[in-house]
């Protein structure tokens, strides 16, 4: 598998002059930029920078007061977070979003439910189409816990699991997803460096294998620096860079940010 | 070493996703149907079958549709009385409509109504959760219960207001509603119809659409981001737990008590339900049939515990330690085992897995 | 100024509007409906006669709020806690005590109450999510519902602790004959008024209220600044009981004590959700309004429909109000932080 050509493709989303408030706090301030097919996009900057409400944005828990977001070059209008996964757009978040009350194998099967189609009369009967499509998802789902390597947990119930198990377990369920756009807030906090490793492996197979686009909040600049194409880097609910990694590193403004110096 | 899953390798996901994956629960569930099906008519007194067997069927079936709710899609609900009540009525005012039809036609359609009637009122769970719905569904209990009392035509203007369920036949010669049926065919009837619903209920809950409900209970906000619309997921969770409810209202009526009035199904018939959803165990089936066999027999064994240990308790006093024993039990529960029996249950299992051995 | 004195000040001025407003209505509609009956002094009378209902009301949602607001808990069990209460004094009364020493002794077993519950029932279920611990305290409904009734027994009690009760008529120059109100409401109402006064002084201006705060946002946040939440947490529930026989009493005058005041706890669903959860005046302006509402719609909506229309009416208002405003009058916006 080469990581050094990859064919990266027009723009896939785009946000121009997103501005978002919370009464008083301004959490976002005409911020642009675009995410461009099968890239690896990473968003980094100060905790409080904004960073989070921007994929709240753009998955649409958050609806920007002004500006204007566009996928696949269609202009979004106030957008649901369940119409953002019918469109394709998967995510994962900082504290845990997981089915506690379910098995890994459950939280990820649920992550199938818009491929799922049978109705509840079927349902209800279980034999017959349901059983096939549940066994053609399973399959799939299979098909991911291999992948992430997490077979010996499948039955266990998520609330047991370590943080690091339970963070590649809400990987696995936004994958089951087959997303287009893949948003994760920081996949690997709390992780030690072998986890750390492994979790860089893995998106980067992901980003590899399917193609699919990524977007990503870190704060490790060696996993940022390592595994992203672009970077995007915003302070105070503003955009500071936006542009590879090294290019973003040796920005003075961006330098001047993570030192504390203040504006 | 009777208890042991060694030597059973699933080779298909279907295997492993059977509701009853290990060959010696199957064997246990055969051996019990054999035993529910001919030991207990042949054996059981008809006192027994109809103040035990027949309300417990019932019972557990009010606390499937409950659970579903509840327990599986996380939707406190008090309104289980009032939606029993739909079905009740529902049911007598088609059975006296249209005395042709089939008696179970005349319930699944009382149940379809009380799923509509369910979704009406959970209606108002897309804007408020928790605590607040079960406001919500307290104005569903106490407003149907008033409804169905206030409102002569309910009860075809009978002048006592309390009517008898109509006598009808399951197969021709086998009355089961009314005061004619014979118990023991109460009893086969209940026992065929809440095994397969709470066969449906099951299926349901291991699919797509039980998936659904999970999430929502455990987090909706995450539930939305993979695509489940929680308005749908919430009202379907109302409606085919109101479905299941309101068979179970139009049974209690028909087979069980004989008679359809609103009385009987009064707030303490909510708490009861959900009694039975509770220590049951929150979220299973098993529970929901564990529970309500708590509660229908809790009483029974109340009252008869101080004769046979020899002591002398007034009626009143009785009564009033049922109230206590209730609630000290609740409280137990969620202390100790806040998934109820089913999951004491379970851990049974688990420890007889490795019996004789410690470990 | 205060963004809730404001909102206070200006309920209270739209207030006479609005109940002029539906007064014309009902008018309006008794002028169509020959079963309906409406007269403005009798519409006045049994607007105070609600409201002082109401304030009865508030006097039992007052104790779900304070354990709400310093434990995060619904306590299902406020009302078997209203009812323990009364049944304790009478009790006490019965055996011969003067009522304020009966008072006295009665809120020392309401403490010693609390005590047990937050032994027994709250330091094991610590941190377990909210509605496990309002199911709980149903359970708790149940056990003090049964306790008090084996303890005292079930029969009606009559409660006499020398509150006047006698009709006084008001405002004979505006109307005709006057409107009659009852001098044991109004003592009822400045009970209330003097409890809540208490209560919030409690709540904003000491270092415990200060404490209940913080523990009603975050247990263990709470523990880990050492505040001793099993002290709290008894304290609140205390203070709870105490409001609770407070409630009881007033009640007990009013209609006897007996076991259905226990289902007054539904009653004050309602008023807490047009109130909101956390808050003391929440809790008294949702009894007034439940409480006058009720009684209004009962007598001149109630015709219509054959009446008893206060059996739902109290929680159908609730829930077009939560359709409307989720978090009641003046209640928090919940933010869902993601």
């Amino acid at each position: 598998m080469t990581y050094g050509e990859k064919h990266i493709g027009g723009t896939l989303l785009k946000v121009d002059n997103i501005t978002l408030a919370f009464g008083g706090v301004k959490a976002l301030t005409d911020i642009s930029f675009e995410i461009r097919e099968h890239e690896i996009l990473a968003i980094i900057g100060p905790n409080g920078a904004g960073k989070t409400s921007m994929l709240n944005v753009i998955n649409g828990f958050y609806h920007p007061q002004q500006g204007r977001i566009e996928f696949r070059g269609v202009e979004r209008k106030a957008m649901r977070p369940h119409l953002a996964a019918k469109q394709g757009i998967a995510r994962t978040f900082q504290n845990v979003a997981l089915f506690k009350g379910m098995s890994t194998l459950d939280n990820i099967m649920t992550g199938r439910i818009l491929k799922m189609k049978s109705n509840i009369f079927q349902q209800a009967i279980y034999w017959g189409a349901n059983q096939r499509e549940e066994i053609a998802h399973r399959e799939v789902v299979e098909k991911i816990i291999d992948f992430l390597e997490i077979e010996a947990i499948r039955k266990t119930p998520v609330g047991r699991l370590p943080y690091g198990l339970q963070k590649r377990v809400e990987l696995a369920r936004a994958l089951a997803m087959e997303p287009d756009l893949l948003l994760l807030d920081e996949p690997m906090a709390g992780m030690n460096v072998e986890e750390k490793e492994d979790m860089c492996r893995f998106v980067l197979d992901v980003n590899d294998e399917f193609g699919t686009t990524i977007a990503l909040i870190e704060h490790d600049m060696g996993v940022v620096m390592d595994i992203s194409d672009r970077v995007v880097v915003l302070d105070y609910g503003r955009k500071l860079a936006d542009g590879p990694p090294a290019e973003v590193r040796a920005n003075k403004d961006v330098i001047d940010a993570y030192l504390g110096v203040s504006h | 070493m009777l208890y042991r899953e060694a030597g059973q390798f699933k080779t298909t996901y279907n295997a492993d996703q059977a509701i009853f994956p290990i060959r010696q629960d199957r064997i246990g569930l055969a051996l019990f149907g054999l035993v529910a099906v001919f030991a207990v008519p042949a054996f059981a007194s008809n006192y027994f079958l109809e103040t035990i067997f027949v309300p417990f069927l019932v019972f557990a079936l009010a606390a499937i549709g409950l659970n579903i709710l509840t327990g599986y899609c996380g939707q406190l609900s008090l309104g289980t009385g009032g939606f029993m009540a739909c079905g009740a009525f529902f049911s007598y005012k088609l059975a006296i409509a249209f005395p042709e039809l089939h008696i179970v036609i005349v319930f699944l359609l009382g149940g379809l109504g009380t799923a509509a009637v369910g979704v009406l009122f959970g209606l108002p769970s897309l804007r408020i959760k928790g605590f607040y719905l079960a406001v919500a569904t307290l104005a569903a209990q106490f407003f149907l219960v008033w409804m169905f009392n206030k409102f002569p035509w309910w009860t075809n203007y009978s002048p006592s207001g309390v009517i008898s369920a109509p006598p009808r036949d399951v197969l021709p010669g086998f009355a089961v509603t009314g005061s004619g049926g014979d118990p023991a065919v109460k009893y086969l009837f209940l026992l065929v119809l809440v095994t397969v619903l709470a066969l449906v209920a099951k299926n349901l809950v291991r699919s797509r659409i039980g998936r659904s409900w999970m999430a929502i209970r455990d987090m909706d906000i995450a539930a939305e981001i993979i695509g489940i619309r929680p308005l749908w997921a919430k009202l379907s969770a109302f409606a085919v737990s109101s479905f299941f409810i309101g068979i179970a209202g139009a049974l209690w009526a028909f087979v069980y008590t004989g008679s359809v009035e609103a009385l009987a199904f009064q707030i303490d018939r909510s708490f009861q339900v959900l009694f039975m959803v509770i220590i049951g165990g929150l979220g299973s089936i098993l529970g929901s049939f564990l529970g309500a066999a708590f509660i229908v027999l809790l009483p029974i064994f109340l009252s008869n515990a101080p004769g046979v240990l020899g002591l002398q308790i007034r009626v009143e006093v009785i009564a009033h330690l049922e109230f206590m024993i209730f609630g000290a039990l609740i409280v137990f529960f969620l202390i100790v085992e806040p998934h109820g029996l089913a999951r004491l249950w379970q851990i049974g299992k688990e420890k007889l897995r490795l019996w004789p051995f410690p470990y | 100024m205060n963004p809730t004195a404001m909102r206070f000040g200006l309920w209270v001025a739209f207030v006479p509007v609005l109940i002029a407003v539906i007064g014309l209505a009902l008018q309006g509609l008794a002028m169509t409906d020959s079963a309906l009956f409406f007269d403005w002094a009798f519409y006045l009378e049994v607007l105070v006669a609600g409201l002082l209902q109401g304030v009865l009301y508030s006097l039992v949602a007052l104790g779900f709020v304070l354990i709400f607001k310093a434990s995060g808990v619904f306590n299902f069990a406020q009302g078997s806690m209203v009812l323990f209460a009364a049944l304790t004094m009478v009790g006490f009364i019965e055996m011969g005590l003067h009522w304020t020493l009966a008072f006295v002794v009665t809120a020392g077993v309401m403490v010693l109450v609390a005590i047990a519950v937050e032994r027994v029932v709250l330091r094991p279920l610590v941190n377990q999510p909210h509605i496990i611990l309002f199911m709980a305290t149903i359970g708790i409904f149940y056990f003090l519902d049964g306790f008090g009734q084996m303890l005292w027994g079930s029969d009606v009690k009559m409660l006499e602790i020398g509150i006047p009760k006698q009709g006084l008529t008001i405002l004979t120059d505006v109307f005709e004959y006057g409107i009659r109100i009852n001098a044991f409401d109004l003592v009822a109402a400045l009970v209330g008024a003097a409890l809540v006064a208490v209560l919030a002084v409690f709540f904003q201006y000491t270092r415990v209220g200060r404490a209940l705060r913080a523990v009603a946002d975050d247990h263990q946040a709470a523990l880990s600044v050492g505040i001793p939440l099993k002290t709290i947490w008894a304290i609140v529930w205390s203070v709870a009981g105490i409001v609770a026989l407070v409630a009881g009493i007033m009640w007990g005058s009013k209609a006897g004590v007996q076991f259905s005041l226990a289902l007054i706890a539904l009653k004050a669903l309602p008023v807490l959700i047009l109130g909101g959860f956390t808050s003391i005046p929440g809790a008294i302006v949702g009894g007034l309004i439940i409480g006058a509402g009720e009684q209004v719609a009962e007598v001149f909506l109630g015709p219509l429909v054959g009446g008893a229309i206060q059996e739902w009416f109290a929680y159908m208002l609730a829930l077009a109000f939560l359709l409307v405003r989720p978090q009641g009058l003046f209640g928090e916006r919940i933010i869902e932080r993601i």
